[in-house]
């Protein structure tokens, strides 16, 4: 069953999402992800087969962007 | 691990809805409607991938509650009267108990959700009212007309006076509460201009 992960980060415009796509598409552990740049957070939203959000923020900050995870 | 919350499902749904009916699309968000709903903001995008997402699917999911409550006991092959009756108390009662849900709906006008929730209802709907109508002018019980003229006779009447029930007055301030009487007093009328 997949996982969804929910983090808070700085990808604020379709400019922003665009660069950060490059890291996260094609990662095999990424079944898919969006963010919603019209929310004051951010938020990054990630189908993942593993529930570990730490490679995930460390693909974000890669692209030199922001990744906290959001708690419930 | 993040597992599926029906009740929180429920709650951010119920609060869409409301908060919607109340202040319209425009100062709709995820952060207010977490608030509304008791839920941190995380917990809507486990369920949504944004705003479009769940207002797409909170519209698709009530358009299809009303269409099913609407054919309720409701089938083509009646007679034009009968049928006409049962869609009128349907649509009554789904108004009246849901008015949420109609001012969500009145506020989804003109907006791309409220073609989406169309395209996903209008099948079983418009087959179940297409073929009702059609078998009635077959069967010589009414005239053919345009469908606007049809509505307009049909059903206009009966959302006129649950619109002065929600309003709780009519005309210049006159009290008004619905009733079935009222309500079949008015189908009566109704039912003479249509049948020929």
């Amino acid at each position: 069953m997949p996982h969804i992960l929910i983090f808070k980060t700085n990808i604020a415009t379709a400019e922003d999402r665009s660069k950060v796509a490059p890291l996260l598409n094609g990662q095999p552990f990424i079944e898919q992800w969006t963010v919603d740049i019209e929310d004051v957070d951010c938020v990054l939203r990630v189908v993942t087969a593993e529930p570990a959000p730490q490679p995930i923020i460390a693909l974000v900050n890669a692209g030199s962007y922001e990744c906290t995870e959001l708690e419930d | 691990m993040r597992y599926r919350d029906e009740n929180k499902v429920q709650a951010i749904r119920e609060s869409a809805i409301a908060m919607v009916a109340k202040d319209g699309l425009e100062n709709f968000g995820i952060n207010r409607l977490a608030k509304a709903a008791g839920v941190s903001p995380a917990t809507i995008y486990i369920y949504y991938k944004d705003k479009e997402d769940l207002l797409t699917s909170i519209s698709i999911e009530e358009g299809l509650k009303m269409t099913t409550a609407t054919l309720k006991g409701f089938s083509s092959d009646m007679s034009f009267k009968e049928g006409l009756w049962v869609q009128w108390k349907n649509r009554a009662a789904f108004a009246l108990d849901n008015h949420l849900s109609a001012e969500f709906f009145e506020q989804l006008r003109n907006s791309t959700y409220k073609d989406k929730m169309v395209e996903a209802i209008s099948d079983a709907f418009q087959s179940a009212m297409g073929n009702y109508v059609k078998n009635a002018i077959d069967r010589g019980e009414i005239n053919e007309m345009p469908l606007e003229v049809y509505w307009s006779v049909a059903f206009a009447p009966l959302y006129s006076l649950i619109k002065f029930h929600n309003e709780g007055q009519s005309l210049g301030g006159r009290k008004f509460k619905f009733s079935e009487k009222v309500m079949k007093e008015t189908f009566d009328c109704v039912i003479k201009g249509l049948l020929k």
